[in-house]
């Protein structure tokens, strides 16, 4: 049965050989599609300002007791205090601050380029495939595998009585969208690869709201029990000294 | 930071691609992604390689990195024609390139041309105000036109956005030691030992900012400064040494006449002299009878 299946060797020379190039090519297309609808954007001054004071947070709260006593209490009431500190975020403010994250059309746009740059030549790859290769078996992978593989190999094909190393076209298509990332690296160089992945990340990074980690940045220095710890280095120092002078 | 491992391969590969070994391109990486200043090195390598068509053309797109490289090793240098040659290469490849642009302000700096640079650099600014490199080179502009005051307005203003970038946050620190305004330079080291609280440099230039700000609780705090770089380079700091000598007389001679409630280690300073004096005999034998007359004066 599985044994007396024959491909033939036009399906290599019309289906295989060509599925393959195109899903390079069109890699490579999108990456020069990309490139040019990439806009330099310019970032809101109040955003990266908003990083930055919870860097310098952080800092204050994991070295707080590096620094005198006198000297963390003073950045604290400068970080949290409720009139104008850096921390602070007025009640009103909060919410609306994600509804104007959406209502910029700048971002909304940066957004539907990179979806559209990576959505419109999957969904018409796929398109093409399934209506030119439907149902093909185009190659056969020359070690057998366990049923399990089926729905990843012989996507496309509903014979339960294939042998599982034959590969469907569609299975092809899917193993060269997700595989090819290597070869672009190789052909774009290193960072330039198109990577889905990376893209999808990006993604969901959109939609952060950095007034609620200013808040808890906020919470977390309130409750800081400041002990000085230089007091201790004197008696380290001692013991530091007394095996170096022995 | 550069760390000790990585500065011992930085100076190997130094010494092999002086003495002619190869490499040159991997220590032009290596120097720029440590970001060190050796721009002679660079000048001589870096050129060496663009002056080969063969070698220059195997880097590929890295070419014009390393012509940005090079260009500013150059201002370094003051070789003014090297550092125009390059920038000239790189506006014909890239016009409009506002990273071109800032080395084009970059050379007219150079040139010590002030007002150009000026306009060139707000511009740019104009273009894209968060630019940390151009607003930093503004600092290093007024610096260098001995507008002391300019620069610290500058690097405030910086600082208002940028408040995590301690590099700056240095830069202010030791604008502020050399105007002798202690108690601003302090709060200068205050936030470069929370950023970095495991550098016994911030440690010890603060301790001596205290010091020199004196008064007994800002003696007392130096002291314990001090003790904290000592612990911190275990004991081979050898101003931290001296520095816990002269903070104990300092505090013994204030704290003279009220109660002596010398809750803190009498022990330390002792302990410091004889690490100075083993020091000093290892080291410096001749200049030991420096040290011993001088803390001898210390003694209370």
């Amino acid at each position: 049965m599985a044994e007396d299946l024959v491909l033939d060797t036009a399906i290599r020379d019309w289906v295989l050989i060509p599925l393959s190039v195109v899903m390079v090519l069109i890699g490579i297309l999108r990456y020069f599609v990309s490139k040019l609808m990439r806009s330099s954007q310019v970032p809101d001054p109040k955003i990266v300002k908003e990083g930055q004071v919870i860097v310098r947070a952080r800092n204050l709260r994991a070295g707080a007791n590096f620094i005198p006593p006198k000297s963390f209490r003073s950045r604290r009431v400068y970080f949290s205090n409720e009139e104008n500190g850096l921390l602070f975020v007025p009640k009103g403010q909060a919410q609306n601050a994600q509804a104007q994250m959406f209502s910029d059309p700048n971002m909304a746009m940066d957004m539907m380029k990179k979806n559209l740059s990576m959505i419109i030549p999957q969904t018409l790859t796929f398109a093409w495939v399934n209506f030119f290769f439907s149902g093909f078996v185009a190659a056969k992978i020359p070690f057998p595998l366990t049923q399990r593989f089926r729905s990843m190999l012989q996507n496309g094909i509903d014979l339960s009585t294939v042998d599982v190393s034959y590969v469907s076209s569609r299975s092809w298509y899917f193993l060269n969208l997700f595989g090819l990332r290597g070869l672009f690296s190789l052909i774009l160089g290193e960072e330039n690869a198109t990577d889905d992945t990376q893209r999808m990340m990006q993604m969901s990074g959109f939609g952060f709201d950095p007034t609620k980690s200013l808040g808890a940045e906020k919470d977390g220095l309130d409750i800081v029990q400041h002990e000085w710890a230089l007091p201790k280095f004197e008696h380290r120092a001692e013991a530091v000294l007394k095996k170096l002078i022995r | 930071m550069v760390s000790k491992t990585e500065e011992t391969q930085l100076n190997r590969l130094e010494n092999q691609v002086d003495n002619g070994g190869g490499g040159a391109w991997e220590y032009l990486c290596l120097v720029r992604k440590l970001k060190v200043r050796r721009s002679e090195k660079v000048l001589k390598h870096g050129l060496s390689i663009l002056n080969d068509p063969k070698k220059r053309s195997a880097l590929g797109p890295e070419e014009w990195t390393l012509y940005e490289q090079v260009a500013i090793a150059a201002m370094d240098c003051q070789c003014l024609d090297v550092a125009k040659d390059c920038i000239k290469v790189l506006q014909k490849k890239f016009p409009e390139s506002k990273r071109v642009g800032r080395l084009e302000g970059m050379l007219l700096e150079a040139k010590g041309s002030w007002a150009e640079a000026e306009k060139a650099y707000s511009s740019l600014l104009e273009d894209n105000p968060l630019d940390q490199v151009i607003q930093k080179r503004r600092v290093a502009m007024a610096k260098a036109q001995g507008n002391i005051s300019g620069a610290i307005e500058c690097l405030n203003k910086y600082l208002e956005i940028f408040m995590a970038d301690h590099d700056a946050w240095r830069e202010l620190a030791e604008i502020y030691v050399s105007l002798q305004m202690y108690k601003q330079a302090a709060f200068c080291y205050e936030e470069l030992i929370l950023s970095q609280p495991t550098v016994p440099l911030y440690h010890l230039a603060y301790a001596d900012v205290l010091y020199t700000l004196g008064g007994l609780e800002n003696l007392q705090t130096a002291k314990k400064y001090y003790a904290s770089t000592i612990d911190l380079t275990g004991g081979k700091n050898t101003r931290a040494l001296l520095g816990i000598c002269l903070c104990t007389s300092a505090i013994a001679q204030l704290s003279k006449g009220r109660n002596k409630e010398d809750k803190e280690s009498p022990e330390l300073q002792s302990l410091a002299a004889t690490a100075l004096e083993k020091d000093y005999k290892q080291r410096a034998s001749d200049k030991l009878g420096l040290l011993t007359s001088a803390l001898r004066s210390l003694k209370i």
